[in-house]
C-alpha cells in the first residue's frame, strides 16, 4: 500500500510540474498570437494598424499579470475549460480536441498495438530460429525500414501508391464531400483513407519491437531454466512461448505502455503529410499560430496520458516483479 | 562516435539505393491527370481555401479566421482593384467626393439579400454603426477616418474626421451585412454565421469538413454576368493536387510552373504572376551605420537586383525599382524625374565610393571602418519563407564580394513580426505596398506617425523613417482632390524614396494566379489586368462576374 501511495504522490508532483511548465513554455516563445495572425495576413498584402488592434480585440489576448494568468489557468485546468482557440476563433478548444482525438486514437493506437503484437512475435521467431532467413529477414528488414524518417516513408507511399498508381486517397481521413457518421459506408471510406498513414507508421515502428524482443529473448534463451526445460524434453514451441518469451517480454511491455501513452500525441509528421485531422496536425497548427489555449490543452493531454501510462506500468511492474517494490 | 558514423553511412547507402530504384522506375512513370472532379456540368474546382486540415464552419465576414469565400458572398460598396486602385461599383452605384471631408455613396436599388429581403441604405448604416459599437469588427479601421454617417434618400453620406481623400478606398472595401439578421446577433465577434445571408453572386451549398460548395445565387442583381453555376472548394490543395486534379483556378506558388502546372494541360493551363507588393530590405534608421544615407546608397548600388529576383522567385517576377511604386501597376504615377524610371543597376565602383563617404574603405578583400574592423551586417527574415531566404543568400554573396560580412537571422514568423514591429533588428526583409492606393502605400512606408519608439510596436514604416517635410507632403496628398496635384506630390515622395533610401527595394512579390481556360475564359491577364488573380479578399468578385463558359 505504501508503495502505491508513494507512486501516487510522485504522480501528483510530476503532474503539477508538467502543468506549470505547460503554462510557461508557450509564453516564453517570442511573438504573440496577434503577431502570428499578422504575419500570416502580411503575406497577402500590407496590414493597417487598425487590423492589429482589431485582431487583439477579437482574440481577447491575455492581459493581467503572469501570476493572475497562472491562477486563472490552474482553475481552468481543474475544470477542463481551456477557453477559445485563437486559430479557429471562436471555436472552443475542447471541441477541437474532441474532434481530433478519435482519429488519432484509432489510427495511431491501433497501429501501435498491431506493430507491438507483430513485432514481438517476429522477434520471438527471429531469436528462436537464430541464423536462418526467419532471423535475418525481419531483423535486417526492420532495421532498414525504421532507419527511414517517418515523413520520407510517408512521402514515398503518398507519391507512388497515391499519385502514380492512384490506388489510395492522398489526403484526409475520409472522402471529399462526406460527413463523419456511423455507417458501414463511412467506416469503409475511413479505413480506406487510413491505409497509407497506417502503413507508414507500421513500417517505421515495427523494427524497434522486433529488435527489442529479439535481443531480450536471446538472453533468456541462454538461461539455465530454458536449457533445463529443453533437457526435460518439452516441445520446442512450449519452451519458446511459455518459458522464454513470457519472461523476455517484460521490457518490451514497459515500452509498449509508454508507446500507448504517447499515442495521444499523434504522429505529427505522418498526419501532416496525409492531412489527417488528428491531434498531431492540430498540435502543428497550434504551434505555428501561437495558439496558447489550444497548445496548452494538447500538451496537457499528452503529458497526462504519458504520466498515467507510466504510472500504470510502474504499478503493474510492482505486481509482476516483487523486487521493484523496494 | 564511430558507431553513429557507421549508422549514418548505412542510412545514406540505403537511401541511395532506394533513390536509384526510384529513378530508374520513374522514367517510365507518367502521373495520370486524374480528374476526380465530383462536380457536375457548370462547376468549377478552385484551390482557394485550405483547411487545417479540415474546415471549421465560420462565415462571419468580420472574423480573421473566416472561410476565405465569405468574401464571395458578402459584397462591399465598391471593389478596389489592388493592382491599380480603380474602384468598381457593387452595392453602391458610385461615389462622389463632395469635398475632402465629405463622401457620398449612391446605394444600388433592386438588390435583395439571399433570403429575399430587400437591401437598403439602412443596412449600410447599420454595418458601419455596428463596427463603431464593436471595434473588434473594424478590421480595416474605417472608424479612424469617419466622424459620422447618415442616410439621405438612397445615398449614404460619410463625414470624415479630417481632409482625407484616400479614405474612400478604405470605405469602399467594407463588406456590408444585413441588419435584419445581425441586429439580433448577441456577440458579433464570436458569431460563426453558419447560414450566411448575403447579397453576392454565391450562396453556401453542401458543406462538409473536407470540401464545400458555393452555388450561384439565382437572384443576384447581376446574375446574367455569373457563368459559373457552382464552385467546389476542397480542403486539401497540395501542389501535387493542384497539378494533377484538374483545377480551374488556384492561387499557389508552384515550383517550375511551366514544367508542372502548364505541362499538366499544355493547351489550357496558364498562369499570371503580377506584382502584388515590393519585397525590400529595411534598414533600422535608429541605428548606426544604417542611419547614414551614404551607407544605404552603398548597399543599394552593390546589389544586382535582377539576379536576386531570379534566384528568389525562379524568374517569375521582375527586379524592383527604387521609386516606392508598384510597377507596372502604378505606372501612371511614376515620376519623370527619376533616372531610368527609378531602376538602380549594380555599380560596384559607385558603391565603394558611397561606402567611403560613410567611412568604410577596402582593406585587402575586406570593407573596414576607420578602426580596421570588417563591416558586418545582420539581416532578419522569417523562418520558412524559403523564397526570401534564397534572395537573401544572393544578397549575402553579392555584399560578400565587396568585403561585407552578412549574417542572416531567421526567427519564426510570429517572432519575426514582433521584432519587425518593435524595431528590434539591424536590417530586415519585408514587403510593402500593394494596397492599390499610392497614398496608402507611401503613407505606411514613410509617415513618421508609424515611427514609434524602439520597443513599441508599429505596423508600418518599420525602419522608423522620420522627416517633417515628407509628413507634410503626405498630409497634402491626403487632402488633395485634384489628380494633377496628387501626381506632383507623389513624384516628390518618389524622389524621397529614391534619394533617402528608407527601404532598399529588391524585387516584386508575385500574386501566384494559376488558371485553366478549358471550362471558363475571361481570366485577368497582363493584357487585361481588370483584377489581380488572387482568390482571397473581394477582388475575386470581379473575376467571377467576368468569366464566361468556354465553348
Amino acid at each position: 500500500m505504501r508503495f502505491v501511495l508513494t507512486k501516487i504522490g510522485l504522480l501528483l508532483l510530476t503532474l503539477w510540474a508538467a502543468v506549470t511548465l505547460n503554462f510557461l513554455l508557450p509564453r516564453l516563445m517570442p511573438g504573440s498570437p496577434a503577431d502570428a495572425a499578422l504575419a500570416k495576413l502580411a503575406q497577402n498584402g500590407p496590414v493597417s494598424p487598425a487590423t492589429k488592434a482589431a485582431i487583439e480585440a477579437q482574440l481577447g489576448v491575455p492581459t493581467g499579470s503572469m501570476f493572475d494568468q497562472y491562477l486563472q489557468y490552474l482553475g481552468n485546468v481543474a475544470t477542463f475549460d481551456f477557453g477559445v482557440s485563437y486559430t479557429f476563433f471562436p471555436q472552443p478548444v475542447a471541441g477541437l480536441v474532441a474532434a481530433a482525438l478519435p482519429w488519432t486514437l484509432v489510427l495511431v493506437g491501433l497501429v501501435t498495438i498491431i506493430a507491438f503484437i507483430f513485432g514481438t512475435l517476429l522477434g520471438v521467431l527471429a531469436a528462436w530460429k537464430r541464423g536462418t532467413w526467419l532471423d535475418t529477414l525481419p531483423t535486417v528488414g526492420g532495421t532498414f525500414a525504421s532507419a527511414f524518417p517517418y515523413f520520407w516513408t510517408a512521402l514515398l507511399l503518398l507519391f507512388f501508391l497515391g499519385y502514380v498508381a492512384g490506388w489510395f486517397p492522398t489526403s484526409g481521413a475520409y472522402g471529399r464531400g462526406t460527413t463523419p457518421e456511423f455507417s458501414a459506408a463511412f467506416l469503409l471510406d475511413a479505413i480506406y483513407h487510413a491505409i497509407l498513414p497506417a502503413t507508414t507508421i507500421l513500417i517505421t515502428s515495427l523494427g524497434g519491437w522486433i529488435l527489442g524482443m529479439r535481443s531480450t529473448m536471446i538472453n533468456t534463451l541462454g538461461d539455465d531454466y530454458v536449457t533445463f526445460a529443453e533437457a526435460n524434453g518439452l516441445k520446442p514451441r512450449t519452451v519458446a512461448i511459455r518459458y522464454a518469451a513470457r519472461n523476455a517480454i517484460l521490457p518490451n511491455l514497459t515500452s509498449f505502455g509508454l508507446a500507448l501513452g504517447g499515442v495521444v500525441g499523434g504522429s505529427l509528421l505522418v498526419e501532416r503529410v496525409f492531412a489527417y485531422p488528428g491531434v498531431g496536425y492540430l498540435l502543428y497548427t497550434a504551434v505555428t499560430n501561437q495558439d496558447f489555449p489550444l497548445m496548452q490543452a494538447l500538451f496537457l493531454i499528452i503529458t497526462i496520458s504519458v504520466l498515467l501510462a507510466n504510472f500504470i506500468v510502474d504499478i503493474l511492474y510492482g505486481i509482476l516483479d516483487p523486487r521493484t517494490r523496494r | 562516435m564511430k558507431h553513429t558514423r557507421g549508422r549514418r553511412t548505412r542510412t545514406v547507402f540505403a537511401v541511395a539505393t532506394v533513390a536509384a530504384v526510384l529513378a530508374t522506375s520513374a522514367c517510365s512513370i507518367d502521373v495520370d491527370s486524374k480528374s476526380d472532379n465530383t462536380g457536375t456540368e457548370g462547376s468549377m474546382l478552385v484551390a482557394a481555401d485550405n483547411g487545417s486540415p479540415t474546415f471549421e464552419k465560420n462565415f462571419n465576414p468580420f472574423s480573421t479566421s473566416k472561410r476565405v469565400t465569405a468574401t464571395y458572398m458578402y459584397e462591399p460598396l465598391q471593389v478596389v482593384n489592388t493592382l491599380d486602385g480603380k474602384s468598381t461599383p457593387f452595392l453602391a452605384t458610385g461615389s462622389e467626393q463632395v469635398d475632402a471631408k465629405t463622401l457620398i455613396y449612391t446605394i444600388r436599388e433592386g438588390v435583395t439579400w439571399s433570403d429575399g429581403t430587400d437591401f437598403t441604405p439602412a443596412d449600410v448604416l447599420f454595418t458601419f454603426n455596428l463596427m463603431k459599437e464593436v471595434p473588434g469588427l473594424d478590421n480595416k479601421g474605417v472608424w479612424q477616418h469617419i466622424e459620422s454617417l447618415e442616410v439621405v434618400d438612397n445615398t449614404v453620406v460619410f463625414h470624415l474626421l479630417a481632409e482625407d481623400v484616400p479614405a474612400a478606398s478604405i470605405i469602399d472595401q467594407q463588406l456590408i451585412v444585413p441588419e435584419h439578421i445581425w441586429a439580433d446577433v448577441e456577440d458579433p465577434l464570436t458569431f460563426t454565421n453558419e447560414d450566411p445571408i448575403a447579397t453576392g453572386p454565391y450562396v453556401l451549398g453542401d458543406f462538409t469538413p473536407n470540401q464545400y460548395k458555393l452555388a450561384k445565387n439565382q437572384d443576384y442583381w447581376q446574375a446574367d454576368k455569373v457563368a459559373v453555376e457552382e464552385l467546389i472548394l476542397p480542403a486539401a490543395n497540395s501542389q501535387l493536387d493542384v497539378v494533377n486534379n484538374g483545377y480551374d483556378w488556384a492561387y499557389a506558388f508552384i515550383t517550375d510552373v511551366e514544367g508542372t502546372w502548364v505541362n499538366a494541360n499544355q493547351e489550357h493551363n496558364d498562369y499570371w504572376f503580377p506584382p502584388g507588393g515590393t519585397i525590400a530590405l529595411v534598414p533600422n534608421l535608429t541605428k548606426a551605420p544604417y542611419n547614414d544615407v551614404n551607407f544605404r546608397e552603398g548597399l543599394s548600388l552593390a546589389l544586382d537586383r535582377e539576379k536576386i529576383a531570379d534566384d528568389a522567385e525562379q524568374g517569375y517576377v521582375d527586379a524592383a525599382g527604387q521609386s516606392g511604386l508598384l510597377l507596372p501597376n502604378q505606372e501612371a504615377w511614376l515620376s519623370d524625374d527619376l533616372p531610368d524610371g527609378g531602376e538602380i543597376a549594380q555599380d560596384t565602383d559607385a558603391a565603394l565610393a558611397a561606402f567611403e563617404e560613410a567611412g568604410y574603405t577596402m582593406d585587402g578583400d575586406k570593407l573596414v571602418d576607420a578602426s580596421g574592423t570588417q563591416l558586418a551586417i545582420n539581416i532578419m527574415t522569417a523562418n520558412g519563407y524559403t523564397d526570401w531566404l534564397q534572395g537573401l543568400q544572393t544578397v549575402q554573396t553579392q555584399l560578400g564580394a565587396i568585403g561585407i560580412e552578412v549574417t542572416l537571422s531567421q526567427p519564426q514568423p510570429a517572432a519575426y513580426q514582433q521584432s519587425l514591429g518593435n524595431g528590434d533588428f539591424d536590417m530586415a526583409m519585408t514587403g510593402f505596398g500593394g494596397t492599390g492606393s499610392v497614398f496608402q502605400d507611401m503613407n505606411l512606408l514613410l509617415n513618421s506617425e508609424f515611427a514609434t519608439p524602439i520597443g513599441t510596436t508599429t505596423t508600418g514604416n518599420f525602419g522608423r523613417f522620420s522627416d517633417p517635410q515628407t509628413d507634410a507632403l503626405l498630409a497634402d496628398l491626403k487632402a488633395s482632390t485634384d489628380e494633377a496635384e496628387q501626381k506632383t506630390i507623389a513624384a516628390q515622395l518618389q524622389q524621397t524614396v529614391y534619394e533617402e533610401l528608407p527601404v532598399i527595394s529588391m524585387f516584386y512579390g508575385g500574386l501566384w494566379g494559376l488558371y485553366s481556360d478549358e471550362n471558363y475564359t475571361g481570366w485577368p491577364t497582363e493584357e487585361d489586368p481588370y483584377a489581380p488573380p488572387n482568390t482571397y479578399n473581394s477582388t475575386p468578385l470581379l473575376i467571377l462576374t467576368n468569366l464566361e463558359k468556354a465553348n
